[in-house]
Parts: C-alpha cells; sequence; structure tokens
C-alpha cells in the first residue's frame, strides 16, 4: 500500500513537471512575437499581387490531372516520359496545395485583423476559425507528405469545379472590399506608423 | 537561506525605486502597488515571527493571511498590464478575460475538490493549486495576444513572464517539497523554500533591467472599425475557409488513379 502510495505520487510529481514544462514552453513562444504569417515553399508576392485566385487555375490543373490524358500517355510513350509525367503532376498537385494554403493564411490573416479591431467579437465564431485552421493544418501537412514520398494517389478534382462554382460572388467581392480596408487599417494601427500619427 | 531572502528584499526595493523613478507607477499604479506590498510583507512576518515564534499557529495564520492577500495584488497587477496590452483592442479583451477567468476558474474548482479530500495538506494543495492556475490563465492569455498578432511592449512582456515564470517554480518546488515531506524528509523543504525565493530573485533581476528605461510613451489607440462589419465579414470568411477545407478533404480523400 505504501509502495501504491509513492508510485501515485510519483506519477502526480511527473504529471506536473510535464505541465509546467509545457506551459513554459508555450510562455516563451507567446511572447517570442508574432510569427511569420507565411510559410516557406511558395512565394507568396507573386499570388497576392495576382487579382486571380487560385480557382481561375482549376482548369489547367484539372487538365493536368486528368487520367485519361494519363492513360493515353501510359500507351503511348515510354517509362521514362511516364515517369516524367508522373513527378511534374506531383508538383502540380504540390503547387495546388500550397496556392490552397496560401489563400488560408491570407483569409485568416485577414480574419484576424478584422477581429482585432472590432469592438466586439462572437466567441463561436472565433472558435469556429480555430477548429478549422486546427483540420486545415493537418491534413494539409499530411497531404503534403504524402505526395512528395510519392504514397498518395493522385487527386481527382472533378467535384471542385462545383464547389467553388458555388461561392457567393458577393462574397468574394465583399471580402476583397474589406480586405483592402482592413489592411489599410492596420497599416495605420501598426506600431512603425504610430510615431508621430495621431489615430482619430 | 535568510541571507537569500535579504536578497529578494533589496532587489524588490531595487524594483520598486525603479517604478517611481522611472514613472511606470503612473501607467502601472498596481504593479506598483503589489511591488511596496511585497516589501511590507517582508516587514510585517518579521514582526509576526519576532513576536509569536516560527511554530505559533497565530503567526501561521497572519502569514498565510498576508500570503493570500498579496496574491490577490498579483491577480490585479497581471491584469493590469494584460489590460494594458489588449484594452485598445476591445472584443480582443472581452474574450481575453474570458479565457483568463474561464482557465483560472476550472483549475482553482479541481484544485479546490483535491485539497477538499486532504484537508491535512489543503493549505498546501491550495496554494499549488492557485499558482499553477495563474500560469495556465496567463499563458491561455499570451496565446491568444500571439494569435492575434497583438503587439507588447518589451517591458510588459517581462513582467508578465516573470509572473508565470515564478508560478511554474512555485508549483514546482511546492510539489517537490509536499512529495519530500510525505516520505518524512520534511527537513529537507527548507532547501526548496530556497528555490522559491532563488526564483523570485531572478524574476525581480528581470524586472529591474526591464524597467530601468523610463516608461514608453503612451501609444495612439488603433482605429477599431465598426461591429457591423466584423459581424457581417467573419461567418463569411468562416464559410469560406470551410470550403477551403473542403478542397483539401478532395485532396485528402482522392478516387485512385490507375498508374
Amino acid at each position: 500500500m505504501e509502495t501504491e502510495g509513492h508510485s501515485k505520487l510519483n506519477l502526480t510529481l511527473l504529471l506536473l513537471f510535464g505541465i509546467v514544462a509545457a506551459l513554459l514552453l508555450l510562455l516563451a513562444w507567446a511572447l517570442r512575437g508574432p510569427g511569420k504569417l507565411t510559410k516557406s515553399g511558395a512565394s507568396s508576392s507573386a499570388l497576392e499581387a495576382s487579382d486571380r485566385p487560385h480557382v481561375n487555375f482549376l482548369p489547367h490543373i484539372r487538365q493536368a490531372l486528368d487520367t485519361s490524358d494519363y492513360e493515353f500517355l501510359a500507351e503511348k510513350s515510354t517509362p521514362a516520359v511516364q515517369r516524367r509525367v508522373r513527378h511534374e503532376r506531383r508538383d502540380v498537385a504540390l503547387a495546388y496545395l500550397s496556392a490552397l494554403q496560401l489563400e488560408f493564411e491570407g483569409l485568416l490573416r485577414m480574419a484576424r485583423i478584422i477581429a482585432g479591431l472590432s469592438p466586439e467579437i462572437v466567441v463561436m465564431q472565433e472558435f469556429e476559425r480555430l477548429r478549422l485552421t486546427a483540420k486545415f493544418i493537418w491534413r494539409y501537412e499530411l497531404i503534403r507528405m504524402k505526395l512528395r514520398a510519392g504514397f498518395a494517389p493522385l487527386p481527382q478534382l472533378d467535384r471542385l469545379g462545383n464547389l467553388i462554382s458555388g461561392l457567393s460572388v458577393r462574397l468574394e467581392i465583399a471580402v476583397k472590399e474589406l480586405g483592402e480596408r482592413a489592411a489599410l487599417a492596420a497599416e495605420l494601427a501598426s506600431p512603425r506608423d504610430r510615431r508621430g500619427i495621431g489615430l482619430v | 537561506m535568510q541571507w537569500v531572502w535579504g536578497i529578494s528584499i533589496v532587489a524588490q526595493v531595487f524594483v520598486c525605486s525603479l517604478l517611481f523613478l522611472r514613472g511606470h507607477f503612473r501607467r502601472i499604479p498596481a504593479f506598483s502597488g503589489y511591488i511596496a506590498a511585497n516589501i511590507l510583507q517582508a516587514g510585517l512576518l518579521i514582526a509576526i515571527y519576532y513576536q509569536f515564534g516560527f511554530g505559533s499557529r497565530t503567526a501561521l495564520v497572519l502569514a498565510w493571511s498576508s500570503q493570500a492577500f498579496l496574491l490577490l495584488l498579483r491577480i490585479l497587477a497581471t491584469m493590469e498590464v494584460l489590460h494594458l496590452v489588449l484594452g485598445p483592442y476591445r472584443g480582443i479583451w472581452g474574450l481575453g478575460w474570458r479565457v483568463l477567468a474561464g482557465t483560472f476558474g476550472v483549475i482553482v474548482l479541481i484544485t479546490g475538490i483535491e485539497a477538499g479530500r486532504n484537508i491535512s495538506w489543503a493549505l498546501v494543495l491550495a496554494d499549488r493549486g492557485f499558482h499553477l492556475a495563474f500560469a495556465a490563465a496567463l499563458v491561455a492569455c499570451l496565446l491568444l495576444v500571439r494569435y492575434y498578432s497583438i503587439p507588447v511592449d518589451p517591458p510588459y512582456k517581462v513582467l508578465l513572464g516573470g509572473f508565470c515564470f515564478y508560478s511554474c517554480a512555485a508549483v514546482l518546488t511546492n510539489a517537490i517539497g509536499y512529495a519530500l515531506s510525505l516520505r518524512g524528509f520534511a527537513k529537507d523543504e527548507p532547501v526548496w523554500q530556497l528555490t522559491t525565493i532563488t526564483a523570485y530573485v531572478g524574476v525581480q533581476i528581470a524586472w529591474a533591467v526591464a524597467l530601468w528605461k523610463a516608461a514608453p510613451a503612451e501609444e495612439s489607440k488603433p482605429a477599431l472599425i465598426k461591429s457591423s462589419i466584423y459581424r457581417q465579414i467573419s461567418p463569411q470568411i468562416n464559410d469560406r475557409l470551410y470550403v477551403l477545407n473542403e478542397q483539401l478533404n478532395q485532396l485528402w480523400r482522392p478516387r485512385v488513379t490507375r498508374n
């Protein structure tokens, strides 16, 4: 019974050590300052500068990943050409993945700016966004690893066109307009611009 | 151990002087009050132990009561610094203090139940629980600050980091001291108390370095947008994020191509 008590105590101690270590790590990360909002691997400048979201490239990507094209090649070409096409299709899928990720990050950035500058926020909206972010990051990293390692079958994008065309045009326009206004507000609110500038 | 306690008091007096000489007390009066109260408590404890002795029940009650009062002041001081950081962002502050209160409340509740089951060690467990709740709540709020990329002046980062670090050290030394006492090594407990005081001295030194410079000039508040914009756009952004997740889902569960 004494041994059982001691092992319970050891477990409690271990648990507390673990919790404190986690808290200190999170503290260090939180105080480090705002992280970079874009990941490496794909330059954001080209896409951000472009007015065309990735959806406009979908027909080209669908063409690049069309199975009938690949089946034709498999019948008519050498294994070396098939391998090259397979690699290039994989690169197309990875590029599309990066485009999705950049758009996701851009939307998140806009959402954070809008939430930060709003006098009131809806907690459920924020938690929902956090849930969507966690889900996206998890799937994104897993798919990227699988594609790079060659384990994932190449995607069929047949239903994507329908999904994307279902988006409200008003949302696209409203988000774009507010994105520009939020970016301007964030610029005005940034520390660099505060020196000597009085904000209303 | 007494000389370490003496160094701790000297460090606190130095920090208190900086708060008043550099003008920080105007921006953070509650924090300044907390440091001053710490110094006063040290004097009070000397008087109490001189009058009643170390082992007396009266001394124990008075000492723990003064400690409880200090913990309240610490909460106020921390809230003050967090409000300085998040106050201009009203929506985030509204979320932030709820996260603080929720995290703190849940952990204190669990601790209260644990302390209730072990009355002889209730004070020790309650002290540990408080520090754990305090550290966890503060970290949760700071993660929120990081998530929304809210800028934090470096001195305030050090103040908040110091509070959290000290609470984490208190949790560990409390837990180790408790474990040692249960296993019959109660005489080693002063060693662990020394660890707590040493951690506090380290925090005081960090605060002194952070407060060495004059108080930062009060920054202009950010221009807030209308809440109707947030209420209109936020759900639409979430819908868009949901669609992007669905697009990723298409890649996640593709139909297998025959290669």
